[in-house]
């Protein structure tokens, strides 16, 4: 009897319902803006300055590189005068710095620190 | 001249499959070596290996260093290596994916009959 009830004034009742979600229906630990990416990995957006700093201190504290001449235009091999090697160990020291995994292919083009520096910044998973 | 053209194609190709090779190489000796302090010799010691055939100039004895070199990487290969989280193979892979645009939650409880 209630049930019947109930479904009748169910039936009859319209609940107002604005397509971008007002608060009644949202709950309020939900924060509107970020939708279903507030709980995924990809969040970490770095700032461009940054993204540089760390690069310059990965390649000033590598051993066989003179600090004083790293600027972020340098190239590895023709500036600074390392191996083609030492271009490899770099990159992966950049990969462990910002938790990144560069596919080999892509890691082989990479030749100086504005390179490396465009793509950890382009790249969307780099913390 | 294109015999120099392809003799210089062939030694690019054979530097990249150079770098390829010692990348994937010192990422297998950080997988195998977990403790820094341990990296650091390995490490060395693998570039020592390098550094000790850089100057060898015939191809073809160039070629069956890589050859013998990758088959050296593929037998010490870490049966689990180390993968970041987020890429293909890694343990976040895949795991909160974004959903399709255009896709809504229809929040309907208690008007499901109507």
């Amino acid at each position: 009897m209630a049930s019947a009830l109930r479904a009748a004034i169910l039936g009859h009742l319209r609940v107002p319902v604005l397509a971008n979600g007002s608060n009644l229906l949202t709950p309020l630990w939900i924060h509107r803006t970020t939708s279903v990416r507030s709980m995924s990995s990809h969040d970490d957006h770095l700032e461009k300055s940054q993204v540089i700093d760390r690069i310059l201190d990965i390649v000033k504290s590598f051993p066989k590189v003179d600090p004083s001449k790293v600027t972020s235009e340098v190239h590895f091999q023709k500036d600074l005068g390392l191996d083609s090697l030492d271009n490899v160990e770099i990159i992966m020291a950049i990969e462990e710095e910002f938790k990144l995994e560069i596919p080999d292919k892509e890691a082989d083009k990479i030749d100086s620190c504005a390179l490396a520096i465009e793509y950890v910044y382009n790249h969307p998973l780099a913390s | 001249m294109s015999g120099a053209a392809s003799y210089l194609m062939r030694r690019a190709a054979q530097k990249e499959r150079v770098r390829i090779l010692y990348r994937r190489a010192l990422k297998d000796t950080l997988t195998w070596a977990v403790h820094r302090h341990l990296f650091y010799p390995d490490a060395d010691a693998l570039r020592e290996r390098f550094d000790a055939n850089k100057n060898v100039e015939d191809i073809e004895t160039i070629d069956r260093m890589i050859a013998d070199g990758e088959s050296q990487y593929n037998k010490w290969r870490h049966p689990d290596p180390y993968i970041v989280p987020w890429a293909p193979g890694g343990s976040k892979f895949t795991r909160n994916p974004e959903p399709p645009s255009g896709i809504e939650i229809v929040y309907d409880y208690g008007r499901e009959d109507h």
